[in-house]
């Protein structure tokens, strides 16, 4: 009986579901509307459509996977229940403040993001602890008896808590919550020092206010989820996608929504990692480019990379540069993005002055680029691909959609003769402008953050991403492109290829060279203790446990911490004493520079906890014992920017074997995607039905 | 329109994200490679290409206070040390504000040479506000008379020989200064910064070929330029005056007259600055580049977003103003606070153009740069320290809507450091961190509130320094809008006793005195009668207006039981208090 494990993406459009059959790695997926009312019914409604197009007659489900950005849109919205936030007497204005920047330099007209939680519900009480944990002023229970009246009177249904200095501290935060479960039995509480006790007060607590803000709505929203399934017979095990790559089971989502806010976004860097390990490639960049933007990501040594300073509602753009403060901090682990306006549907315009832009303006679903033929009139980079010979009006998408070439050709052309160029000029040149768009993101992910591209390999997502990986690979000089087969469905094996994850952190500034070694190790031990509980609800066997450590250190006096592995076991002085040197060591790879002789200190411990879940086999494709004559479609003629119109060979990828190599310059076709190689390089198909090109 | 023949509009957009890409590129490793909060956190610096003729060509930076300030300082740099002594991989450190351009002495400059095919092809540099530059107080904020007091002079002088750093300079300057750990690691982040501007812009040089670069930095000016004048030609033509006052330069009790006449001409915009007071004898003196960063910032405002920030743009705009005067001082003015005055002088300039423009100018904002620094030795450490923060006040009320709550001043953009990351760093607790209810200029739309921050320095003695304005002069309303409430710096505050210790001070603190500063707020848009009374009643809900504050200066009756608007009476009294006023 062939068992399916499932991953289920609900967007704000459609409800996507992506199936491997566990035994055959047979991959089917399907793609339904999504219901805003009650998006429970969505999900079954895409488990439903996966059974109907299963051909064994599969009824099982032994995995569902979900992601939702259910979270991040009832932030955006600044839809959700009644939230209250009570703090030290002094600072109830943090959720105003913020950081006291304005998002945007030059607009008169701009707003800072308003606050999830009204003034009038900040509630202060008065307390102080300080900064080395001591007690300034005691904790008045008073005031606390009195915010509990407050937040009745104003039906409070969640509450966030967030006192000065408690994360060193968090007694007066405890106590607090003892009191208001006590007089307000009803009332969800989110206490800062559990969600994430790190320094930086607003960013705590506007981490701990999402969290108090979701904890309702996603609460009811998995109960009925559980219940839906339940009600189907579907007796399949139900976890929820992390910001941070990983799962989590429902009961702990329901506790700790802020760590589900960006659950779906990042499928395409965890598929990156996944499908690099399968190929022994551990340093990746990854780009999943869709209808209106691409996402840019980064593996490193295995591991995708975390996003620093995230805020929920303002992704890093690569055209914004460092403006900050235009959306709400999130301090969970969040997995690093870049994204920047340029995608198939991305439409290229003329500015008053006579300059071609591409984007950030996209075509979109509706109407689509001109070639869609419904009713799109403005040239998108879709048209170009097109016109150029490099996509084919007969086979897109399998053939399903018969594209418009007159009317892309007709759409180009006025843009050329406005510029004063040949069309295949023109529309090289859309092309060309979007993948230098791109290129700034993978600049950004990459040598901005102080990674050389020529040290990864790139693999590619998305529908359109095959289209341009070649030119992006060459103008990088990775190593390699890898380009998966059905790209525009691998991103969501990023849902299905990944493990169970939780995260622990608090912050205790200490120099390193004089640290309390037995409060490092207690600290670690406790971490460990309640990962290992954790895991074990989460059913996770304890040989799948991976426990890893590390630490975020920083010169004294520095207000920017790296993060450092840290080993196993009981640790002595002599460990942290190597911390130290290997801070040095990384300050000076990621920096450039290291300051031997000054002091450092530990800000931040940290365990990423793990509970491995066992990986699908992906399918293999059979050895090739011959070349890879027979998989050519035709031949035609496809525009490139030094050789021009030269007649190419066009693949069919459904017909390639393992083994099989291609010299570009050559297309290769297949239902969802087309991939180009350029002249001067070759694609060789692996057995996992990749296509690897290099540099011939 | 067309761009020129000279270059294809695809070359011409590649290149423009690619000059984009580098100096982002730049911009990330010294931030990244920076020692200091101040560069590292807040962002306090900026990175530009120039051409080998010394134009802008792209700059990239989050404080848009230093937008004329490098379109000085680079060119009068390269001509003051001799483009003829300067090679391949040298690095000119400046701050000399008086004989190349600039802000204030805290912000230190690196100027570096593009080579590409054996000759310079174009210039990299870099501008950092590094916390303490020597001087009378920690922080370098003192109220001075001259600018030998302001800290160490850095004329142009070579840092870096062909990527060595010259160990006397670096000596020779790390004397004189505090902070000497976070100073030395910006110095090198400037290094990095550079070395890698440079490199990167001579493979681009390389990759199109100097002809097509040169042609597209051309075509870029060009373009900027078109888009900028296309723009200007849609204001309505005139001449729009205004004057002001600043508080007094910290020395002599006597407001600093600012006068502005901006004329929008056919295809360009004149900031007159005659009339504006001869320069002071304490600090409040700003480089003839602070009052042209005034032009483009205001310029830039008011435009659309796609109009770049290069040498095209300088083209489209003048900025008049008359030698020895504040906003044009010479030697040996003292320039700590160039920016407090620079940013009086940027906000009468808005209030002048919203005669011409009053749909689209926000009333006056918190019209200071609130400069804070103090230090002492950290009883826990022994060791000395220095700390500088500028705090949040509010934003002006708009023609549309109210004003921000809590934000810089327009061009500044720095961020706050957190409270917890102060105290675990420094011998610091901080009391409060609020809103000042009641802080907003009245108004139909209301200005933002200014922020309260108490400082308690709990076991030390400590000197304390602002270096600041808008205790006397409020900022403005617009059009019927009242003003808000101005700056007070109050030492040990007490209920019903809080004496103001002046805008420009530094005081020796005994250990256990607390230091409250209070920013302004927003001016108001509009009568506040005819603001809506549900608006005030939410304020008030808020705990942002006072009851008493609602009923005198809007007009709105409010039951303080039920907390609902009285319809009636708020007629009658608006209706009485219109006929009055």
């Amino acid at each position: 009986m062939p068992r399916y494990r499932v991953g289920v993406d609900i967007g704000g459009t459609f409800t996507d579901a992506v199936a491997i059959d566990e035994e055959s790695g047979e991959i089917i997926t399907a793609k339904v509307p999504s219901t805003p009312q009650d998006p429970s019914a969505g999900f079954i409604a895409a488990l439903e459509e996966i059974l109907k197009k299963a051909k064994n007659g599969a009824r099982e489900f032994r995995l569902i996977f979900h992601a939702t950005t259910l979270g991040t849109n009832a932030i955006l919205e600044g839809k959700g229940p009644t939230t209250g936030f009570i703090t030290t007497k002094g600072f109830r204005d943090i959720l105003e403040i913020q950081r006291q920047i304005k998002p945007k330099l030059y607009d008169l007209f701009q707003e800072k993001p308003k606050p999830l939680v009204p003034r009038n519900l900040c509630i202060e009480v008065s307390e102080r602890i300080g900064p080395d944990g001591e007690v300034l002023l005691p904790l008045n229970e008073d005031d606390v008896k009195r915010a509990a009246e407050t937040l009745k009177k104003n039906n409070v249904v969640s509450v966030a808590v967030c006192l000065i200095n408690s994360y060193i501290n968090p007694n007066h935060e405890k106590r607090i919550g003892d009191i208001l479960r006590k007089e307000c039995p009803k009332l969800f509480i989110s206490l800062s020092s559990e969600v994430n006790p790190e320094f930086r007060e607003y960013f705590r607590a506007s981490t701990t206010i999402i969290n108090a803000f979701l904890m309702p709505l996603i609460s009811e929203y998995l109960d009925k989820v559980l219940s839906a399934l339940t009600t189907r017979g579907i007796a399949a095990e139900l976890y929820i996608m992390q910001s941070n790559g990983g799962l989590a089971p429902p009961e702990f989502v329901k506790n700790r929504p802020a760590y589900i806010v960006e659950s779906g976004p990042a499928a395409g860097v965890i598929a990156g990692q996944f499908i690099g390990s399968l190929l022994g490639e551990k340093d990746l960049i990854t780009l999943d480019m869709g209808g209106t933007t691409a996402k840019v990501g980064l593996v490193e040594r295995g591991m995708y990379k975390l996003a620093v300073d995230y805020e929920v509602g303002s992704m890093a753009r690569a055209e914004l540069g460092f403006t900050k403060g235009g959306g709400y901090p999130l301090r969970t682990p969040v997995i690093d993005l870049v994204e920047v306006g340029a995608g198939g549907g991305s439409i290229a315009w003329i500015d008053q002055a006579g300059a071609l832009h591409v984007g950030p303006r996209s075509a979109g679903a509706e109407p689509g680029p001109v070639c869609y033929g419904k009713g799109g009139t403005e040239p998108t980079v879709t048209d170009a691909n097109l016109v150029l010979g490099r996509l084919c009006e007969e086979h897109f998408l399998g053939g399903a959609v018969k594209l418009d070439k007159q009317g892309a050709t007709n759409a180009l052309k006025k843009l050329a003769e406005a510029l004063g160029l040949e069309l295949l000029e023109a529309a090289y040149g859309v092309i060309e402008i979007a993948n230098a768009s791109m290129l700034r993101a993978m600049r950004s992910i990459s040598v901005e953050r102080g990674y050389d591209p020529r040290d990864f390999s790139f693999i590619v997502f998305g529908g359109a991403g095959p289209l341009h990986a070649n030119a992006l690979a060459a103008e990088l000089e990775v190593k390699r492109v890898i380009i998966p087969p059905s790209p525009g469905v691998a991103s969501a094996l990023g849902l299905i290829v990944t493990d169970v994850k939780h995260d622990y952190s608090v912050t205790r500034i200490q120099r390193l060279d004089t640290a309390n070694v037995d409060e490092i190790n207690a600290t670690y031990s406790r971490f460990e203790a309640e990962a290992r509980a954790q895991l074990a609800r989460d059913g996770i066997a304890e040989r799948d446990m991976r426990l890893l450590r590390f630490m975020d250190v920083r010169y004294v006096g520095q207000s920017y911490e790296l993060r450092l592995p840290v080993p196993h076991g009981k640790l002595s002085r002599k460990d942290l004493e190597e911390i130290i040197v290997a801070f040095h060591e990384e300050h000076e790879r990621v920096y450039g520079h290291a300051e031997r002789t000054e002091p450092v200190e530990m800000v931040n411990l940290r365990l990423e906890a793990i509970g491995v879940i066992v990986k699908p086999r992906l399918k293999r494709l059979n050895k090739a014992d011959r070349p890879a004559d027979n998989a050519v479609i035709h031949v035609r003629n496809v525009y490139f920017r030094d050789e021009g119109l030269v007649s190419c060979k066009v693949y069919d990828r459904r017909k390639l074997l393992s083994g099989h190599v291609i010299e570009g310059p050559a297309i290769v076709e297949e239902h969802d995607s087309t991939t180009v190689i350029l002249p001067g390089y070759s694609a060789e198909v692996d057995e996992l039905g990749n296509l690897i090109i290099l540099k011939m | 329109m067309k761009l020129s023949p000279k270059i294809s509009p695809i070359t011409y957009e590649v290149l423009r994200h690619a000059f984009f890409a580098i100096i982002e590129e730049m911009s990330a490793a010294l931030k990244r490679s920076a020692y200091s909060t101040n560069i590292k956190t807040r962002a306090d610096f900026s990175c530009a290409f120039f051409d080998k003729d010394c134009r802008l060509v792209v700059q990239a930076f989050a404080q848009p206070i230093h937008l004329a300030t490098m379109v000085h300082l680079v060119p009068n740099t390269i001509r003051e040390y001799g483009p003829e002594n300067i090679g391949p991989d040298d690095g000119i450190l400046v701050n000399d504000v008086h004989r190349v351009g600039g802000t204030h002495l805290n912000d230190i400059s690196l100027v570096s040479p593009v080579y590409y095919g054996g000759e310079v092809v174009g210039y990299v540099g870099n501008i950092a506000h590094h916390i303490d530059v020597g001087g009378g107080v920690p922080g370098s904020l003192p109220v001075s008379t001259s600018i030998y007091q302001d800290g160490l002079i850095i004329p142009p002088v070579k840092l870096v020989r062909g990527g060595e750093v010259q160990r006397d300079v670096m000596e020779l300057v790390m004397a004189n200064v505090r902070g000497k750990k976070e100073n030395a690691g910006d110095f090198r982040a400037q290094i990095a910064a550079n070395r890698l501007g440079a490199k990167r812009f001579a493979e681009l040089y390389k990759r199109y070929g100097k002809e097509v670069v040169e042609n597209f930095i051309d075509e870029l000016f060009n373009h900027t330029e078109k888009r900028a004048r296309e723009q200007i030609r849609s204001l309505p033509k005139g001449d729009y005056e205004e004057e002001g006052y600043a508080d007094d330069d910290g020395v002599e009790d006597r407001p600093i007259r600012i006068k502005v006449k901006v004329s929008i001409k056919d295809d360009k915009v004149v900031f007159d600055f005659t009339g504006t007071d001869a320069q002071r004898k304490g600090p409040m003196n700003a480089h003839y580049g602070v009052a042209r960063g005034i032009g483009a910032y205001v310029l830039k405002c008011i435009m659309g977003e796609d109009v770049a920030i290069n040498h095209g743009l300088y083209r489209c705009f003048e900025v008049i103003v008359p030698r020895k005067t504040v906003l044009n001082a010479e030697y040996p003015a003292s320039l700590v606070g160039m920016a407090e005055v620079g940013t009086r002088a940027l906000e009468i300039t808005f209030r002048a153009l919203a005669k011409a423009l009053p749909d689209k100018i926000p009333a006056q904002g918190k019209t200071c740069i609130c400069n804070l620094s103090f230090g002492g030795v950290n009883p826990k450490t022994g060791e000395e320290y220095v700390f500088y923060e500028t705090i949040a006040g509010g934003y002006g009320a708009r023609p549309n809507k109210d004003g921000m709550e809590a934000v810089q001043a327009h061009w500044q953009n720095t961020e706050n450091s957190p409270v917890e990351e102060l105290e675990a760093s420094l011998p610091v607790i901080i009391l409060r961190y609020e809103l000042i209810p009641d802080s907003e200029g009245a108004g139909k739309y209301r200005g933002g509130l200014g922020v309260r921050r108490d400082y308690w320095f709990k076991d030390h003695a400590a000197t304390f320094s602002a270096l600041t304005d808008v205790a006397k002069y409020p900022p403005l309303g617009l059009f019927g809008g009242l003003p808000a409430r101005p700056l007070r710096i109050i030492r040990n505050p007490k209920d019903g006793d809080d004496t103001h210790i002046g805008s420009k001070v530094t005081v020796s603190l005994e250990p256990n005195e607390v230091i409250s500063v209070q920013t302004p707020g927003g001016g108001g848009y509009g009568n506040p009668l005819e603001r809506d009374p549900l608006l005030v009643l939410s304020d008030v809900i808020q705990g942002k207006v006072s009851l008493k504050r609602a009923r005198e200066v809007y007009g709105v009756v409010i039951n303080p039981e039920t907390m609902e608007i009285d319809w009636k009476e708020t007629e009658s009294l608006r209706r009485s208090r219109m006929r009055v006023g």
